[in-house]
Order: structure tokens, then C-alpha cells, then sequence
């Protein structure tokens, strides 16, 4: 059972007046306005902010653009100093790796008997390294692919006997020409010659190869 | 104000912004707001369907009334403005306040022209609650169960030659200063269940109105609800310019505003809805009800109206005194007594008042068991102040029938201190109160 069955209202729901002090007819306009305003402040200053932030923005931005041409001139220098300290880095190396023969090939001849004719006095050039990685492309670029080098000194010549051969080869076994060569040597040959002597002598011809001591290119 | 209540106040403007939006946003499609009753807001989508959205904070909408004064106006009462306020704790209506308020300055309008005059109106402080209820004793409203064709002549026919198919009001200028004589076409049918031949005014057919929507239509605010009888409704009608005066009386941003208006032929009809007996009998009985002018049978079934029918003839309080008066040859200071008094058996004057009143009554009675099948083996009999144990007695003893006469404020929890001698005459506040309030009538 419901009482609205019998509430015959002939009032309409829009006369229907609040009784509240607090007129929602006055106050929603003016919340309506309050928040308004409140609104309009909030995007004003939003705005303003924006403004000032695109404005710093700008400014910015100009200061990268004008400091860019300096920042790549200085990276470039940058580069060139360090090309420029690995090349003399590299004379270093080779600076270290100089191999000082002049004065064992000289004591070299005080140690030579004089029945020995030198015919070769050599050092086996290396074969040609490349540098360029694998898959890259342009021309090779030749050089150590270590920084360690080791070389062979080739002697050949021709003896009436054996006996200074092996005199030769007692020497440089000494001291004095472990800057020339190592101890290890290999006699690839020693064999009769085909020539003769003056005095119509047979002639052996010899050819020893000795281990050059190791060339290092470090500091 | 509080920080709490002006939130609240932005959340209901921010929803109310929204629904705007929505509407506004779907107006240029196939949205459109068909009409707006308050807080309900009808959005026609397609051409065959349409939604209601209820917006809130918007008008009375449908929220029960916990404190409300219920008042009735320009009842003809020397004393002023019966008017009683009701408050709900604990699932029990509570009686505030009762008593007689001074009436506005001023007189009602009769025409459109007598609207400037507006008064303003403030209720004494015990009946300052929220909410007023206004029941309205007006000779151009209208009462009544119609059928529908007869309420949309009452429409089309509009204020100019005044309701027929409804039950009108009575129009006896006798009761009291403030009843307003007509002045307009023939007094309409005092049963007020069939419609008159009245050629109407408005050649445009208005359409029927919804159930508890107050509607305008040529001068005249009608509103109609459902009847328990098939083809019949309970309509209520009243001039725009009056509706519109009691709508502003109490001002604004003061205890109280009107919520409610209604004539006071429904207040009266609501006035059973707190009675035991009326809960007992699970809202189905008959009711007897009287005013100074006029006695009403009100049925009802399964707590809906079912019947309301307007005794014919003089049949009134005053009637009744008169009566008393004509035959005895009292004084009209010695009616009371002899309504009261035992010594003196007033049967004999009463009969010829009683008699017709008795005969009403059985018809209601065979109507309401042979269409309603409703047992009305016990009657509410309410509203006379006194002679109701002559009335009993003669029930009793020509129609076997038992008359309950109950104090209208039984059922309602009065106060401390909260007392009236003349309870009867507050029936129409206390029914525009219960049915403002709309109260769940349970068993």
C-alpha cells in the first residue's frame, strides 16, 4: 500500500522552493561563476606558464644551435690531437723497435776469416701483413698486424774448407752479436761449388740462416 | 558554509553540467528532450524509444518528506488555519505541533488579476518544518473520480465554464468568510462520476496527463492518479492564477515552503492512512468522512482509492446543527450540549438529517461488496466533532452496521504536551501531511 496513490499534487516541481537560508538558486550561479573564474585564473597562469616555457624553450634552442658549430669544431680538434697522439705513439713504438746492426755487422767483418768470401748478406724481408679488417672495403693498408717482429739474416758465401765456415759461426755465437742474431741457426746448405779458386782450388759454397733477435714495437 | 557542503554543492552542479552536456551534445542527433518533470528528464533517442534520467537535486523529486507541517486553508474556521506538523522517527509518525495558525493577508484570487496581490505567509514557530503541505478549500477547484474522456473535457473546457465532469466543490457561501463564491457558469454535478454535454473551449484535444504530474491547460492546473476501478481516475483541479498564489506564499529561505498543494477533498481522502483500523484492515474499508458543509464516502482497496463520492444534499456538520437547531428550538450556544448531552435525546431532530446520509451510505456499501467485492461490515467515521454516538446508535440499529469513529490522530505518536480538543477539525492538514509525505501504508 503506497500513499502516493493519494497525493494529488498540483504543485509543479519547479515552484517547489527550498526553505535552506542558502538559496541554491543564488549560490549555484555564483559557484557556477566562482568556479568560472577559478577556471579562467587556472588557464591564465597555465598559459603564462606555457608562454614563459616556450619561450626559455626558444632560447635554448638557439643557444644549442649557436654552441653546435663550436662543440663539433672542439670534437674535431679533439680527434686530430688524438690521431695525431697515436701516430707519434706509433713513432714511438718504432722508435723502440729499431734495431741497431750497424755495429755487429761491422764486428762482423773483424770476425770473418779472411778465406771466406761473402757472396749474400741478408735479412728475409716479411711478407706483406694487411691491417684492414676482414669485409672492409678500399685499398689495404699494410703494416705489422703485431707489435712483434721477428726477421731472419741470411749469410752465404763460399769457403775453401769447412774449418772458417764454422769459425764464422763460433763467433757470432758470442756477446757482442746477440743484437744481430739469436743462437738459433739453421744451415740450409753447404755444398761444392761449381767455380773455382784462383789457385784452381774447389770452392764449398755455404748459406746459414740465423734468427734475428725479436724487433719490438712497445713502449 | 562548509567546505563539505559547497563540494557537494559543485558535484551536483558538475552532474547537472554533464546531463546538460549530454542533452546539448545529443540534440543535434537523434537525441531530444522530450519534456523535463523535475529532476526526470525524458531523452528521446530513437522515434520509438526514449530514456528518463533523473537528475539530482532538481525540484521535490521523489524523496519522502521526514518533517512536514501539513495545513489547510480558508477552511472557514474562526480560530484560522488548521495546521499539524508530523515528523518520522523509528518507522512512527510523530504529531509535532497542532493548532490553529493565523491566516495570510489577504484573500485568494478569483481571477488572474488579484495574482499581484501576493502575500507573504510565516507559520508560527512550532510548525516551522521543512517542508508545508497546503490543502485548499477553493469553490473553483475540483475533487473527484472521473473517467478520462470526461478529465480531458474538464481540460479542454478550462477555466471559462469550470469543472463537470469532476466533482466540484461545494459552493455553500455560508461556511465562513474566506469560502469564495463562484462566479462563473452552473454549479456541475455534485456526484461528479459522469460528464456533462458542455461544448468545450479549446478546440485542440490535450493529451491525458501522467499519473502525479501536475499539468497546465487552458487557466487550470489538473493533476490525476490511478484508481483501483478500471476506466475511472482520481483527478484534482484548480485555477492557474490560485495554484500559482499558494505556491509563493511561504517565501523562500524560510520554514516552511510549500511542497505540496493540494484540494482539500484529497487531503481528507489521505486522512486515514495512519488509522489502525485503516492497516488492519489492510486498506480495504469505506469511510465516512464530514466536513462543516459536506459528507463524503471514501472506499478503499488494497489501500488505493476505489470510491469517492460526495453525499447529495445538505449533509454537512452545520447541517446537522441546523437540524438540531430548527427542530429543538435551541439556541445555537446549547446545539453542543444536545449533540453530547444524554438528557436530552436529539434522534428526533436528527432522523431526517441521519436518514439520507444512512441511505448514501448503504449504496456505498452495496457498491463497494457487488464491484469491489469489499466487506464494508465496518465503517471509519470521521470528522464530526459531535453527535457521532446518535449517528452510531442509529446505524446500528437500522442497517445493523458498526460505525468506528476513531480519533484522527490515532496511529500517530503525539508528543509531550502536544494536545487538541477538536481533532476533527485538523482531518484535512493531517491527510495533506500523510500524503505529501507519501507515506508506505503497511499492514
Amino acid at each position: 500500500m503506497n500513499g502516493e496513490s493519494f497525493h494529488l499534487n498540483l504543485m509543479k516541481s519547479g515552484e517547489v522552493r527550498s526553505s535552506s537560508p542558502v538559496r541554491l538558486r543564488v549560490m549555484m550561479p555564483l559557484l557556477a561563476m566562482l568556479a568560472t573564474i577559478g577556471l579562467v585564473v587556472w588557464w591564465g597562469s597555465s598559459l603564462a606558464q606555457s608562454i614563459i616555457i616556450s619561450a626559455q624553450i626558444k632560447t635554448i634552442e638557439a643557444d644549442i644551435d649557436a654552441k653546435r658549430k663550436d662543440h663539433s669544431e672542439v670534437m674535431e680538434q679533439q680527434g686530430l690531437v688524438r690521431e695525431l697522439r697515436l701516430q707519434i705513439e706509433q713513432l714511438e713504438y718504432y722508435g723502440n723497435g729499431v734495431r741497431a746492426v750497424g755495429e755487429p755487422l761491422a764486428k762482423l767483418a773483424e770476425v770473418t776469416p779472411v778465406r771466406i768470401q761473402m757472396t749474400e748478406l741478408s735479412i728475409s724481408p716479411l711478407p706483406p701483413q694487411n691491417l684492414t679488417p676482414p669485409g672492409k672495403k678500399g685499398p689495404p693498408l699494410w703494416g705489422p698486424t703485431t707489435n712483434v717482429e721477428t726477421q731472419k739474416l741470411v749469410i752465404a758465401g763460399r769457403a775453401t774448407r769447412e774449418t772458417p765456415v764454422q769459425a764464422m759461426m763460433e763467433s757470432l755465437d758470442a756477446d757482442e752479436f746477440a743484437g744481430l742474431v739469436t743462437k738459433a741457426r739453421k744451415v740450409n746448405s753447404f755444398r761444392q761449388d761449381s767455380s773455382q779458386s784462383k789457385d784452381g782450388r774447389r770452392l764449398l759454397a755455404f748459406e746459414v740462416e740465423y734468427t734475428m733477435p725479436e724487433r719490438r714495437f712497445s713502449k | 558554509m562548509s567546505i563539505g557542503k559547497v563540494a557537494f554543492a559543485m558535484a551536483r552542479m558538475r552532474k547537472f553540467a554533464f546531463a546538460q552536456i549530454a542533452v546539448c551534445s545529443g540534440a543535434t542527433a537523434y537525441w531530444h528532450v522530450k519534456c523535463c518533470i523535475g529532476s526526470l528528464v525524458k531523452l528521446q533517442l530513437t522515434q520509438t524509444k526514449t530514456i528518463e534520467i533523473s537528475l539530482p537535486g532538481l525540484g521535490g523529486g521523489k524523496k519522502s518528506k521526514k518533517d512536514i507541517v501539513g495545513v489547510e486553508m480558508f477552511s472557514g474556521k474562526p480560530e484560522g488555519c488548521p495546521a499539524v506538523r508530523l515528523y518520522r522517527k523509528k518507522d512512527t509518525w510523530h504529531l509535532a505541533a497542532v493548532g490553529f495558525a493565523k491566516p495570510p493577508d489577504g484573500e485568494m484570487p478569483e481571477c488572474w488579476d488579484d495574482v499581484s496581490k501576493q502575500p507573504s505567509w510565516e507559520l508560527p514557530r512550532q510548525f516551522r518544518a521543512p517542508s508545508a503541505a497546503i490543502a485548499v478549500n477553493s469553490d473553483m477547484g475540483s475533487f473527484g473520480q472521473a473517467s478520462a474522456d470526461a478529465i480531458i473535457q474538464d481540460m479542454m473546457r478550462g477555466l471559462s465554464q469550470g469543472p463537470s465532469g469532476v466533482a466540484k466543490q461545494t459552493t455553500d457561501s455560508s461556511v465562513g468568510k474566506k469560502r469564495l463564491g463562484l462566479k462563473r457558469g452552473p454549479a456541475a454535478s455534485s456526484t461528479g462520476t459522469q460528464s456533462t454535454a458542455i461544448e468545450p473551449v479549446s478546440a485542440k484535444r490535450p493529451l491525458f496527463p501522467d499519473y502525479g504530474v501536475p499539468v497546465s491547460e487552458n487557466g487550470r492546473r489538473f493533476t490525476v492518479r490511478p484508481f483501483a476501478e478500471e476506466g475511472f481516475h482520481l483527478a484534482a483541479s484548480l485555477p492557474e492564477f490560485q495554484a500559482l498564489w499558494l505556491g509563493r506564499l511561504l517565501p523562500e529561505g524560510k520554514r516552511p515552503t510549500a511542497c505540496s498543494i493540494q484540494v482539500a477533498e484529497s487531503a481528507l481522502m489521505a486522512s486515514v492512512l495512519a488509522q489502525p483500523t485503516f492497516i488492519e484492515a489492510k486498506g480495504s474499508l469505506l469511510a465516512l468522512i464530514f466536513r462543516a458543509d459536506a459528507a463524503f464516502f471514501a472506499g478503499y482497496k488494497n489501500g488505493e482509492p476505489v470510491l469517492w463520492r460526495r453525499c447529495p444534499g445538505k449533509c454537512g456538520y452545520i447541517h446537522m446543527r441546523e437540524a438540531v437547531k430548527k427542530t429543538l428550538g435551541v439556541d445555537d450556544s446549547l446545539v453542543d450540549s444536545v449533540l453530547e448531552d444524554s438528557l436530552i435525546d436529539p434522534r428526533p431532530a436528527l432522523e431526517p438529517f441521519l436518514h439520507p446520509v444512512l441511505e448514501q451510505l448503504e449504496l456505498a456499501r452495496a457498491y463497494l461488496a457487488g464491484k469491489q467485492s469489499i466487506n464494508a461490515d465496518k465503517v471509519l467515521l470521521l470528522g464530526l466533532p459531535r453527535g457521532t454516538e446518535h449517528l452510531r446508535l442509529y446505524a446500528e440499529e437500522t442497517l445493523k452496521l458498526k460505525l468506528a469513529a476513531p480519533d484522527p490522530f490515532d496511529g500517530i505518536t503525539a508528543d509531550k504536551g502536544v494536545v487538541t480538543d477538536e481533532p476533527h477539525a485538523f482531518l484535512a492538514a493531517l491527510g495533506a501531511a500523510l500524503a505529501a509525505a507519501e507515506v508506505e501504508v503497511t499492514a
